[in-house]
């Protein structure tokens, strides 16, 4: 029996007892309603995405066993007849209702396309620059995702594209990949225009992994130039100015879902960096005498202060939390510390260290303000595990070479087993406070 | 935009794309000078896409200092390799880093630049400037199982290609030859 069910055979005997009033015995029968209503929907997709998915291995095994003796005709017939009955079983399925299996039948036409790609290329010993066939498949996931409004073949572009700059810029040595931009910028059209969360998430992943692939080429690891410390600085900037630009969202009604996403992963890769900062053996790092630096780190502050100001003046119509007039303090510090950086002498490592120490530890107070008041769970969470692993580094960092090796471990048992304690209550307290606020409470 | 529109055009762009493949290498074949190359399979294999021969052309690894053109280049730089006839097998001539306007050349991609050049003659290291340049015409598919017999030719065996190269210097297999002999030849369907 479902639960639904089963409620609707208790609730009237607990509302008799009193223990339930009439009003909310109907409230919880709405809810359980809407959760069979989402949780089969979801079984249903994926059912429907594993059939037609074991349909398309079932013809592609059976082709491939036979693909030797097939004149080339004959392999073209079956490989356009595919593509094509795929996306008119799609077309067929939205007709008659039945949206899920709609959208199996368009992820199908996608991964055909793709497999197209590759035996088209094979029937015709076509063995060219074999990304531009990846970029090729992803466009066309694109290109479905949107025109059909899919988000199953959006993510699917949207991941293939991921591919698409992995293999250009490891496999093929680029200095940096900058199409992969223009590529993101198109597929995040329509990812805004649906509102899709799933799609979001995958762009922004695909995002942090081009800023890693990025980092690789321009930093010179191993070359022992320095030029990755400037780096940092300046991938710090380039994602805390899109945080305020999740910032900015999430003052748009309808828009805070994905502005939620977009802090999340901004937070994520803004921290990464100012946590890198905090080490002094990479602020001891050599030195670029370069003016590029100054010029990108300047561009980016330019970027910061603008949209800072945009979300002051927007925010200034209501009324203010104090953690935004405390932050643009806290802002303006940090920036002070980053040119300070770029200006100082290598001798002066420790003394910055400990600077950026104190912004990243203010950073993660203000983190965590913010986060109760944007509502973004996540965000309390990530601020909590940075928090954790910081507190563990510096105690690595200091008590490593001053305390017996056995006190060490055991201070550093005791720390996390008391630590963690605290930081998962304090976790729990501010998560629980946002979803009280969440449901309206005080 | 009605939903049948929609899918039309998807079903349209993808189709094309697909049909472009074909057309632009049949358009290689057909309109390409044919060379006829001295290659050695190296290397079959049989994954997913059945088998397949990987070909080591003569003209895949350049010794730059016999050559005439431009000598400086990086890996994955774009290289144009100017052919001429010989008897019986095609050689490279020059090497540019851009097109050469007039000459027959054939573009690739420097896969490797280095100094040191293995010479399989005196067996020896000796200092040159050379590359290693992939032409994109280095795969070749076959049916099922033949692959191995490509990489084995029996004694007295010479295997070649005839290769189309067309004005933007794009290549594409026109033929595998066995001792000056087709064994198969590429074919629109």
């Amino acid at each position: 029996m479902s639960f639904k069910k089963q409620l609707q055979q208790r609730l009237p005997h607990w509302v008799e007892q009193g223990w339930v009033s009439a009003d909310n015995a109907a409230h919880i029968l709405s809810d359980a309603a809407a959760g069979e209503r989402h949780g089969p929907r979801y079984l249903a997709l994926a059912f429907s995405l594993l059939g037609v998915i074991l349909i398309g291995s079932g013809i592609i095994t059976f082709f491939a066993a036979n693909w030797a003796a097939m004149p080339k005709l004959l392999k073209l017939g079956v490989l356009f007849s595919a593509l094509w009955g795929s996306y008119v079983l799609a077309g067929v399925c939205e007709r008659r209702n039945l949206p899920l299996l709609a959208t199996a039948f368009l992820l199908l036409g996608v991964i055909l396309f793709g497999s197209n790609i590759m035996l088209i290329a094979q029937i015709y010993h076509i063995s060219a620059h074999y990304p531009d066939g990846v970029l090729v498949w992803a466009l066309g996931g694109i290109l479905t995702g949107w025109l059909l409004r899919s988000q199953p073949a959006l993510v699917a572009g949207l991941g293939l594209g991921v591919l698409w700059t992995g293999l250009e810029s490891q496999g093929f040595g680029r200095e940096v990949h900058w199409p992969f931009l223009p590529f993101l910028a198109l597929a995040l059209w329509p990812v805004m225009q649906q509102r899709w969360r799933i799609a979001l998430h995958v762009a922004l992943i695909g995002l942090l992994l081009w800023s890693w692939f990025s980092f690789l080429a321009m930093s010179g690891w191993g070359r022992n130039d320095g030029a990755e410390l400037y780096l940092v600085q300046v991938y710090f900037l380039a994602y805390l100015a899109l945080f305020i630009g999740g910032m900015l969202l999430h003052g748009h009604d309808g828009w805070q879902s994905l502005a939620h996403v977009l802090q999340r992963y901004a937070a994520f890769a803004a921290l990464g960096c100012l946590y890198l900062l905090t080490f002094p053996q990479l602020l001891r790092h050599g030195r670029v005498d370069s003016g590029v630096w100054w010029l990108a780190t300047l561009l980016a502050l330019l970027l910061v202060v603008a949209l800072a100001a945009w979300h002051y003046r927007r925010s200034s119509v209501g009324v203010r939390p104090p953690f935004l007039n405390w932050g643009l303090g806290l802002l303006a510090a940090v920036m002070v510390l980053l040119l300070v950086n770029l200006a100082a002498e290598r001798q002066e490592a420790s003394m910055l260290a400990l600077l950026f120490n104190l912004a990243y530890f203010a950073g993660l107070l203000w983190l965590l303000q913010a986060a109760v008041h944007l509502e973004n769970r996540a965000l309390v969470n990530m601020a909590f595990f940075f928090f954790a692993i910081t507190l563990l580094a510096r105690y690595f960092d200091t008590f490593w070479s001053l305390m017996d090796r056995s006190l060490f471990f055991m201070g550093g048992g005791l720390l996390l087993l008391g630590g963690g304690y605290w930081l998962e209550r304090q976790r729990r307290r501010l998560t629980r406070r946002i979803s009280v606020q969440r449901e309206g409470g005080p | 935009m009605s939903l049948a529109t929609r899918l039309l055009i998807i079903v349209v762009i993808q189709t094309l794309v697909l049909a472009g493949m074909i057309a632009k290498r049949q358009w290689t074949l057909a309109t390409g000078t044919p060379v006829v190359l001295e290659t050695q399979p190296i290397d079959p294999r049989s994954l997913f896409r059945g088998d397949y021969v990987i070909f080591n052309y003569d003209i895949s690894r350049l010794n730059l200092t016999e050559l005439d053109g431009d000598d400086e280049f990086e890996r994955h730089d774009s290289i144009y390799v100017v052919l001429e006839p010989g008897d019986p097998y095609w050689r490279a001539r020059a090497v540019y880093r851009e097109p050469p306007p007039g000459q027959l050349a054939l573009r690739g991609r420097v896969q490797y630049a280095g100094e040191q050049w293995w010479n399989p003659e005196t067996q020896t290291s000796e200092e040159v400037r050379h590359v290693r340049v992939r032409y994109g015409i280095e795969d070749y598919f076959v049916p099922e199982g033949e692959g191995r017999v490509l990489e084995r030719p029996v004694q007295g065996e010479v295997i070649s290609l005839r290769v189309a190269v067309d004005r933007f210097g794009n290549g594409a297999i026109q033929a595998l030859l066995i001792n000056g002999v087709e064994r198969y030849r590429e074919t629109l369907f």
